[in-house]
């Protein structure tokens, strides 16, 4: 199944050219969860802090459902 | 190191040695356990007695990168209670190098009076006339001051807002380039000042007189392992010199918590228009800045410079939280306007958060329509016309609520809300209420702890355990504003090494054993005079809540409400006030 991987912030530097808004099509087995998909997409795991399926915060564990929009945003710090 | 001491009644200036008990203290320990030393916590915030304090860090003066911290505290217009609001730029650095521990302002200028502070170097320091300055704007007064007293100067004042009294009213200071926008925006206390009859500071830069270091080798040592593991991290050697602060538009939005529209919601569908990676491209594209330094020994260079499209300068230091209460806040997508408003706060010296507030909670009582960004510029502009609209948005969200008889004002204490939705971050709940400061996100900045996908602690959306990280956070917080150490330059002590390292660096100035038990304890010793001073202002227990809309109305998209009882709330801090 397909889903679609936008990166933010420093993550867009793994894939030269890709900007946050442009998005990464990917895909993926079913039942493949948050952290298996950041594996994928071969970002170091300690890169992404937050992760937002469909405009929904999730966890690492939380399975990526078909046709997914999955925002990966690396650690943040500060206020 | 001295105290400067002016008294603004007798318009005297007195310097004093250090009392033994407040050597070892600088920045936020300094001001609010002095604020809770020396004075009655039932004074009027306007009045005579209320004494206003500017204290650099306690580190801020030595070797060590990102210390150009300043405490300003005093008992706070806005929420009543005791106020300590940090400011970056070039002053704190320029007071330490001059010797100057603290200046302590008091009294009250007699009748229409008013005035600057010229500080020339230790033991040169006195008041000058300045009647005819009343009214103006910062970006003018910053620029006639350098004219006058030359470049090398570090200026810190207040613009109209200020001399209104008004109770959002911002200190704003000079960055490197002298320009007037950095601010110590939260607690109103640029209305202290104007009501002292200060107008302005002035700094010079030049001093030399180095910081007293027990063993400068060891700190020396601590200090360069300090900014190593700085420039080494990736969030504030690489994403904060790119975007900022900015940089969090977009994940706080995704997780649901960018209150829009005065928190009717937490997502913001122009959300694309107003993030970090657009305003840099858009700096980026016109010409402007997207790195640039705002404060003395920076090493991470946060700030940005954001131009027209023909690449005239609009505003310096384009923060996240501004781009919340200008934006999302009041529903407006328009990044230029944004700036503007960022300016035009700057300008007039006005609390950016106060204000989106303040605008937030006429829009949704039906003054003007959410997204309505030349109604906010218009309205901002009233503030310093001095019409009765524009007092109303300067005096904060509360006033404007009372005005419009509509109850949903996202204040605790006064004090407006930060840029995190305490119901889908429900940490930022425990810390907005518990703090003595009033809704304040760096009191206890817990949203990592909160959205973190892997191995995170907490779930945002849940009461269980946040007490405990806010708490802790609260405690680390207050000593990393004491020592003057900033907000973005902390994963320099993020590891155990990196800790150790300030830990060292206390122990090599005091020449005395520090740990992390004496860090603990700094931190605890600053929140219990604080909360001692809210405590005999009159503040109970029931003002360590939140405004009914946040446990009444289900915040979308995720529905929830904030679920931290009041038991737990109370839980926060009760070990403090038990303690004698
Ligand atoms: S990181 Fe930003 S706020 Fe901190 S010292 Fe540097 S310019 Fe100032």
């Amino acid at each position: 199944m397909k889903v679609c991987v936008k990166l933010f912030g420093t993550l867009p530097a793994y894939y030269p050219g890709c900007y946050p808004d442009m998005g990464l099509d990917v895909e993926i087995p079913a039942k493949t969860s948050v952290a298996e998909l950041v594996d994928l997409v071969r970002i170091p795991p300690e890169q992404v802090a937050i992760v937002a399926i469909n405009g929904m915060l999730a966890k690492g564990n939380q399975l990526v459902p078909e046709g997914a929009e999955v925002k990966l945003f690396q650690p943040l710090n500060g206020g | 190191m001295s105290f400067l001491r002016v008294n603004m009644t007798t318009e005297t200036v007195q310097w004093e040695d250090i009392p033994e008990e407040y050597s070892l203290l600088g920045g936020r320990a300094l001001t609010s356990i002095m604020i809770n030393n020396e004075m009655s916590a039932t004074v009027a915030p306007l009045g005579v007695e209320n004494k206003l304090i500017f204290a650099p860090g306690y580190f801020t003066g030595t070797p060590l990168i990102n210390t150009g911290r300043l405490s300003v505290g005093a008992k706070s217009p806005l929420t009543g209670g005791i106020k300590e609001s940090n400011v970056g730029g070039t002053v704190a650095y320029s007071l330490a190098r001059l010797g100057i521990k603290a200046v302590i302002i008091e009294g009250k200028a007699v009748g229409d009076k008013y005035f600057l502070l010229n500080i020339e170097a230790k033991n040169t320091a006195s008041l000058v006339s300045a009647d005819n300055l009343k009214g103006m704007r910062t970006y003018a007064l910053a620029k006639k001051l350098h004219e006058e007293y030359g470049e090398k100067k570090s200026i810190t004042c207040i613009g109209p807002a200020g001399d209104f009294q008004l109770h959002s009213a911002s200190i704003q200071s000079t960055d490197l380039d002298g320009r007037p926008c950095r601010a110590a925006g939260r607690g109103g206390l640029g209305a202290v000042m104007g009501a002292k009859g200060l107008k302005a500071i002035i700094v010079d830069r030049q001093g030399k007189i180095p910081s007293e270091i027990t063993d400068a080798v060891g700190f020396q040592k601590a200090a360069r392992a300090y900014a190593k593991d700085v420039q080494n991290d990736e969030f504030s050697g690489q994403v904060l010199p790119e975007f900022g602060t900015a940089v969090l538009v977009e994940p706080i939005n995704a997780a649901g918590a960018f209150p829009t529209n005065n928190a009717r919601f937490g997502q913001f569908k122009g959300i694309g228009k107003i993030s970090g990676e657009t305003m840099a491209r858009v700096i980026k594209e016109r010409g402007g800045k997207t790195q640039h330094k705002g404060c003395s020994q920076c090493i991470i260079d946060c700030s940005n410079e954001f131009v027209t499209e023909k690449g005239e300068y609009v505003t310096s230091s384009l923060e996240y939280e501004t781009i919340w209460a200008m934006g999302g806040m009041i529903g407006n997508d328009n990044l230029d306007a944004i700036a503007r408003l960022d300016f035009l706060c700057d300008d007039i010296g006005i609390d950016t958060m106060n204000t989106g507030a303040a605008l937030a909670v006429a829009f949704d009582a039906g003054y003007r329509e959410f997204g309505d960004a030349d109604a906010a510029i218009s309205l901002v502009e009233e503030v310093a016309a001095g019409t009765e609209m524009g007092r109303l948005i300067g005096n904060g969200p509360n006033a404007v609520g009372k005005h419009f008889n509509h109850s949903r004002v996202p204040t605790v204490k006064g004090q407006g809300m930060a840029a995190y939705d305490p119901r889908a971050i429900q940490g930022m709940a425990v810390t907005y209420a518990t703090t003595a400061m009033g809704a304040d996100h760096t009191a206890g900045w817990v949203v990592d702890k909160n959205l973190e996908a892997f191995g995170g602690t907490v779930d945002a959306m849940e009461a269980t355990g946040q007490v405990e990280i806010s708490r802790n956070a609260q405690i680390h917080m207050a000593a990393v504003d004491s020592a003057g150490i900033c907000d973005f330059a902390q994963s320099g002590l993020a590891t155990e090494a990196g800790i150790n390292n300030v830990f060292t660096m206390m122990a090599a100035k005091s020449g005395q054993v520090f740990g992390r038990e004496e860090w603990t304890e700094l931190g605890r010793r600053v929140i219990k005079a604080e909360l001692e001073f809210n405590r005999k202002a009159g503040f109970t227990k029931d003002d360590d809540r939140l405004p009914p809309m946040f446990y009444n109305e289900p915040l979308p998209p995720h529905n929830v409400v904030v679920k931290v009882s009041d038991e737990q709330m109370d839980s926060t801090f009760d070990f403090l006030r038990n303690t004698p």
